[in-house]
Order: C-alpha cells, then sequence, then structure tokens
C-alpha cells in the first residue's frame, strides 16, 4: 500500500513536470501569438517593447517617463496608428521571446537586424546604422581583437549582437556575460575584464562621457541596421510599419528624431552615418 | 466491595516480536491506590500507556467502569478522559502559562465552563502552594513546581483514576519529598490511583496494595506491610535487596 | 564628501520613483509571502503525517523549486506558459506564482520539519487530556511548530524581497531598475550618480525588512 502510493507521488510529479515541460518547449500552440493590425486598432492600444535604461535610445527621464531615439519613434507609430501606446520595459536577452509569445506588438529597442534573429521575428525597414565597437581602459587600449591574450575577459551583455559575433568569429575569446547594461558598465569600470564588446554607438558614447577610456576598434565586423521586429507572421503590421517608415522619409522624420534625442551624445558629425531615412531604400 | 474503577483482563503487549506484559489482569478499586514496582524495563510504563491508548494492545481488554477502552473507538478522547496521567517529564505544554495548561482540556475538550474550572484550578494550585505561579510560563519553573502543576492540571479533568508514571524520577531530590506529599494528600482523600514508582518508602506509605512486575507479569501482590516485611517470592526478596546498602567490615 | 551623485535623487520625480518601485517589490513579495505561509502550512501539515502521499508531493516540489533558477521558474512562467497555453499573465501576476511556489514549498518543508520537531510525548500528553486529534494540532504541536519556525520563516520573506530584483527580466520594474533607469538617465549629467542611488537603494531594502527582523527577535526573546 505505502509503496503503491509513493510510486503515484512520484509518477504524478514527474508526470505534471514533464508534461508541462514538453508543452512548453515544442511550440506547441499552433494559434497565431499575435495580434493583428485590425485587433490592434480594435484595442486602441499598441504594446511597445522598448528599453529602459539604455540612454539615449530608450531610457526613462526624472518625470518617468520614457524617452530616447526609439521611443520618440514609438510615440509617433502610436500618433499615426490613433491608438495608445504602452511601453513595456525590455532586456536585450528577452526582446525575441516577447515577440514570439505576443506579450508585445512591436519591438524598438535597438534591435539590430540578423538572419538568426530574422528567423524567429519579422523585421521591418531599418532606421540606423550600427557597428559593433570595444571599448577599454587608456591604460591599454586594445585596437585588435589579437591583442586579448588567455586571461583576458571581454564583456558583452546576454542576447546582443555583440555576442553572437565574437562567439562565432572568436570563439577563442574569454566573455563575462551581464543581463543589464548598467551590470556590464559597472564591470567595466571595476575593471573586471580588459574589455567591452557592443554596438558602436554605445562604446562611442561611453567614451565620449567616462574619462579614461578609449573605442580602440569603431568598426567590427559588417555594417548592421537596427529595425523595428513584429512576431514572425503578423504581416498586416509589418506591412503598415514598412508603410510608414518609407513615408516618414519625404519629412526627414529620423533626422528630426536624431536631433531632439541623439545630438546630445553624437554630436552632428555622425548623424548621416547613423539615420537611416525610408528603410535606407530611396536613398 | 466497591466496584471496579480499572479492570485489566489477560493484557498481552509486545512490540514487534518481543513480549511485554503477557496474559496480565489487574483490577483497581474505587478509592483504592495500587503502586507498581518492579525492575526497570520490566513494563510498568508500558502498563500505564496501556491504559491510556497510548500504546496498542496485542490481546485482552482494558475497562474503565466497565467501558472497554478501543484504540480504534471513536470514543477514545472520552475514554481518555476518565484516565487522568501525569508523565515522568511533567509534559507542561511550554508555550501555554500554567493556568492555560490547566484550563485548556476542562474547557476545551470537556466544554466546561471557564470560571467554573478555573476557580477549582486556582483552588487546586493553592492546596500544593503555587497559586501565584498560575500565569507564569512552565520554563519559570522547577521540576518539582512543573510536577505539582502537571498533577492538578490531571486532576481537573476529573477523570476516573489517576496514573502515575515515576512522576519523581526527572526530579532533583531536594524536590521529591514536595511532588509525593501531594500524591499522598491524594490517597489520604480517597483518590483512585494507579502508581509506577522506584521510591520504595513512598510505596508503602501510600499503597494499599503492591504488585511486583517483571518479566511480562505479575509476581506478587499484596499489601505493602507484608510486601515490605515478609515478600512471598525469591525475585521479591531479590528486588527489595537491591534497595539496601551494606557496608562489609 | 566624495561626489555620490545624491542630486539625481531630487530630481523630477525620481525618489517617489524609487519608492514606487520599492513598493512594487515589497507588493510581489509580501502578497507571494501571505500566500506561501497559508499554502506551506497547509501543505507542511499534510507532509507531516505518515505515509502521506504530500510527502512525496513536497518532496518532487522542492526538488523541482531547488534545482530550477528562479529567473528560469519566472521565465517559464511569463513566456512559457503564453507559448504553451496561450496565457497572458501580467509580469507581476507571474512573478507572484513563481515566489508563491517557491515560497510554499520552503514553507511546508519547514512547517514540516517544526511539527516533526515536537516531541511526540507533547501530543500523547495533550491526548492523554482527552483533546481531539484536530485540537491536539491546533492548540499543541502548531503552535510549538510555529514558534521553531518564525526565524526562517522571515529569512525566507526577506531573501523573497530580495529575489524580486529578477522580476525586472519579465518586465516589471522594481525598485533596482528604477535605479539603473535612474543611472542610465543621468550618466552624463551625474556619472557618479551609481553610488548614491545604489546606497539609497541599500538604506530602502534595509528599512524594509528591517521590521520583519525585529519582529522575528522579538517574537523568539518573547517565546524563549
Amino acid at each position: 500500500m505505502k509503496n503503491i502510493r509513493r510510486f503515484f507521488a512520484a509518477a504524478l510529479v514527474l508526470a505534471l513536470f514533464v508534461s508541462v515541460s514538453v508543452s512548453i518547449s515544442g511550440s506547441a500552440s499552433a494559434d497565431a501569438v499575435y495580434r493583428t493590425l485590425d485587433e490592434i486598432l480594435a484595442d486602441g492600444t499598441v504594446n511597445i517593447g522598448v528599453f529602459s535604461d539604455k540612454y539615449p535610445f530608450g531610457f526613462v527621464d526624472e518625470n518617468g517617463e520614457y524617452q530616447g531615439y526609439d521611443v520618440y519613434f514609438a510615440r509617433r507609430i502610436g500618433e499615426d496608428l490613433g491608438v495608445k501606446v504602452n511601453f513595456v520595459s525590455t532586456e536585450a536577452a528577452n526582446r525575441v521571446e516577447y515577440l514570439e509569445t505576443g506579450k508585445v506588438d512591436i519591438i524598438l529597442a535597438n534591435f539590430t537586424v540578423t538572419p538568426e534573429r530574422a528567423e524567429k521575428v519579422d523585421f521591418a525597414l531599418p532606421y540606423m546604422n550600427v557597428a559593433l565597437g570595444v571599448v577599454s581602459p587608456d591604460s591599454r587600449v586594445i585596437t585588435d581583437l589579437k591583442q586579448l591574450g588567455p586571461e583576458d575577459r571581454v564583456i558583452v551583455i546576454s542576447g546582443t549582437t555583440a555576442e553572437d559575433y565574437l562567439i562565432k568569429n572568436n570563439p577563442e575569446i574569454t566573455l563575462q556575460k551581464y543581463d543589464t547594461y548598467a551590470n556590464a558598465k559597472n564591470a567595466l569600470e571595476n575593471g573586471n575584464a580588459a574589455a567591452w564588446a557592443n554596438d558602436n554607438t554605445e562604446v562611442i558614447a561611453f567614451a565620449l562621457e567616462n574619462e579614461g577610456y578609449t573605442v580602440g576598434i569603431p568598426s567590427l565586423g559588417s555594417q548592421d541596421t537596427i529595425a523595428p521586429a513584429v512576431s514572425k507572421g503578423n504581416e498586416t503590421l509589418l506591412n503598415w510599419l514598412n508603410d510608414e517608415i518609407r513615408a516618414l522619409a519625404g519629412e526627414q522624420f529620423f533626422h528630426k528624431d536624431y536631433e531632439e534625442t541623439l545630438v546630445a551624445v553624437y554630436g552632428l558629425e555622425y548623424e548621416d552615418s547613423l539615420v537611416l531615412e525610408g528603410g535606407g531604400l530611396t536613398e | 466491595m466497591p466496584e471496579a474503577v480499572l479492570k485489566i483482563s489477560h493484557l498481552t503487549k509486545r512490540f514487534d516480536d518481543q513480549t511485554v506484559l503477557d496474559d496480565l489482569s489487574l483490577e483497581v478499586r474505587e478509592g483504592e491506590t495500587v503502586v507498581i514496582v518492579g525492575p526497570s524495563g520490566c513494563g510498568k510504563s508500558t502498563l500505564l500507556r496501556c491504559v491510556n491508548a497510548l500504546e496498542d494492545i496485542q490481546g485482552g481488554e482494558i475497562r474503565i467502569r466497565g467501558e472497554e477502552i478501543r484504540h480504534d473507538g471513536k470514543n477514545l478522547p472520552e475514554m481518555r478522559r476518565k484516565v487522568g496521567m501525569v508523565f515522568q517529564n511533567y509534559e507542561l505544554f511550554p508555550h501555554l502559562t500554567v493556568i492555560e495548561n490547566i484550563l485548556l482540556a476542562p474547557v476545551k475538550a470537556q466544554k466546561r465552563r471557564r470560571e467554573e474550572v478555573r476557580a477549582e484550578a486556582m483552588e487546586l494550585l493553592e492546596r500544593v502552594g503555587l497559586k501565584e505561579k498560575a500565569d507564569s510560563l512552565p520554563r519559570q519553573l522547577s521540576g518539582g513546581q512543573k510536577q505539582r502543576v502537571a498533577i492538578v492540571r490531571a486532576l481537573c479533568v476529573h477523570p476516573d483514576i489517576l496514573l502515575f508514571d515515576e512522576v519523581t524520577a526527572a526530579l532533583d531530590p531536594e524536590m521529591v519529598r514536595e511532588v509525593l506529599d501531594v500524591i499522598i494528600g491524594l490517597a489520604e482523600r480517597g483518590k483512585t490511583m494507579l502508581i509506577v514508582t522506584h521510591e520504595m518508602s513512598f510505596a508503602r506509605a501510600v499503597a494499599d496494595r503492591i504488585i511486583l512486575l517483571s518479566d511480562c507479569r505479575i509476581l506478587e501482590e499484596s499489601s505493602p506491610e507484608e510486601f515490605f516485611t515478609a515478600p512471598k517470592t525469591e525475585q521479591a526478596k531479590k528486588f527489595l535487596q537491591s534497595f539496601e546498602f551494606r557496608r562489609s567490615r | 564628501m566624495p561626489d555620490l551623485g545624491l542630486e539625481v535623487l531630487w530630481k523630477g520625480r525620481n525618489f517617489i520613483r524609487l519608492l514606487e518601485g520599492l513598493w512594487t517589490a515589497l507588493r510581489i513579495s509580501l502578497v507571494s509571502a501571505l500566500i506561501s505561509i497559508l499554502a506551506g502550512i497547509l501543505l507542511g501539515v499534510l507532509a507531516g503525517r505518515k505515509r502521506s502521499v504530500f510527502r512525496f508531493i513536497l518532496r518532487g516540489w522542492l526538488a523541482v523549486i531547488h534545482i530550477m533558477p528562479q529567473m528560469v521558474l519566472l521565465f517559464l512562467m511569463y513566456f512559457g506558459t503564453s507559448r504553451a497555453f496561450g496565457w497572458n499573465l501580467s509580469g507581476e501576476a507571474s512573478a507572484i506564482i513563481v515566489f508563491s511556489l517557491w515560497g510554499t514549498a520552503e514553507m511546508g518543508d519547514l512547517v514540516r520539519g517544526a511539527v516533526g520537531s515536537v516531541p511526540v510525548i507533547q501530543r500523547e500528553s495533550a491526548e492523554a487530556l482527552g483533546l481531539k486529534p484536530p485540537q491536539v494540532y491546533l492548540m499543541i504541536i502548531l503552535p510549538q511548530a510555529v514558534r521553531r519556525l518564525i526565524p526562517q520563516a522571515i529569512n525566507l520573506v526577506t531573501r523573497m524581497i530580495k529575489t524580486t530584483s529578477l522580476v525586472t527580466l519579465i518586465g516589471v520594474v522594481e525598485i533596482l531598475k528604477v535605479a539603473q533607469q535612474i543611472i542610465e538617465a543621468n550618466r552624463r549629467a551625474s556619472p557618479n550618480a551609481a553610488f548614491g542611488v545604489y546606497l539609497t537603494v541599500f538604506v530602502m531594502y534595509y528599512l524594509a525588512c528591517r521590521p520583519l527582523t525585529l519582529m522575528s527577535k522579538q517574537l523568539e526573546k518573547h517565546w524563549r
């Protein structure tokens, strides 16, 4: 009797656990996870995932309001859709997850277009150029990844292009991963690693703002673009976004966006190299 | 002849394969004080625990005023209230004050009126010299005081019979007397009691009858006078000798 | 005095925002703690009985909770349930569910252990007085068990408050996230703000947890 009960209890726990984990890991639900354009319009609110601690792209000001280059665009999307924008605070590591589960409609969080990501989400036309950069302390400026010894560690933020690039192209480098921008920044400042690899906008800004750091490698790998992303297969919303980006070229919207949000950090000299109008196709 | 308050018939108790009590029969009558003595490990405490159904039994029966105590019986809590038990280590509830310890069972289990039980409890506490300790916690009392509280707690349930399980064994010698005096006082007032003890002079003073338990059985049953002056069996003589000391000169 | 960048706290609503973040953290952890304590006592009592199925359920549950990092559990609850069942749980609801699952398992184990540590003869003593089994449990065993587990339970609650820093990964903005937002938004104007803001967060956590530890000490003294 005792043994039977014990067996049943163990089996029950096991079965529950297995069934939950199987159903979660298998992309089980065939139903669309996303909301179509019409559903968003009917609801009156669009959920947009942005960074909340990535100045000057997506951050929260002292009044608790979302601000930044991405947020400026997000507000315009809300305006042109005629709906309210509900900002959702995302981390680099969970942006894909948010779209795959339909927990947000659009990600506008400095999201670099890569082939791997394009398999899981649908990117709209890009609105910004980006490359990777590596920043290091003035005491030992890294100008080439070959200068890194076996002892040296390189900081990356989990889920970023920099992480993917280094794993693929420089597997010999020991990476030190952090989940948030702030933690990565703290780690470099505390001398936990030899260098920090991230989008070049990030490292340029970091070096401009922090005495004693230099961007030794301003452009690593190929030039990438940053674009809004929607859930895989959400064509109605994707098409609307693409039309919107093309239409905004007429008023040079992203130049205006840059001048409102980024110029204070990068100066005017980077404006034309960073900003993309109309998805870059019209130029 | 007064009726039997406790009647044990052919009681057999085994722990796994080991027999502890074998076909044991015993009666305690109204107002009688019976003392059980015997070597350590002979089953004295087990016998008391069987009477209170803290142990299940493998044969025979136990009746209180004619009603059988059954371990699986629905009336077990009621039957247990007919039997008061005082343990070797007092077993007061550490989170309750003295008076709360005493009132718990009468008020919660017997549904008696709180004020009435409280008055009774205070009177009994006064009699055992602990009236001013009513609101103390057990940890603030000495061993002897705790044991006197435990006796009052058992009394307040109004049991038909009181069981005492080596109630002075855990006490410092100077506290033994204050507890035994209380029990002797109860005997004088005609309480029905079954007592297990190693205190021989106390046994002699308090008992109406002495029972020697050894090897799972009752070996001898006699008046205290007879038991201590002219024991009938060899085992009783040997047992009594174990309490005497002589120095060879 | 070194520059701690404390001035950022007085910009706009920043200080209020930190307090709001603290409230979010406390709300999640205290609601979870309440659920955990009630459900944990029930589970622990059921699992404490001999030959109870719940003993094995608790054991399996604990094993899962201990093996899985809380971050994974949060992800599974927030994103996983969306994928698997199409549920759209909010971040805060997911956090409360995960924390309650965690807390209930740990609390259940604490209760089971505490109940088991009450000597058998205490139960026998109560039974001998004619108390019914539920009365014995409620009036004798549980009160003594609760006294034994209060310090560990408080410890669990304070650990919960600290672990709320993970919920930012499922979109909930709590105190630590607000701190990072403030530091980032001011990284040009007040580069040293990290020190002052984190110090403030530390003090806020401390002040939030202090009453709990004080209460625990007070109760221990009272019941000693």
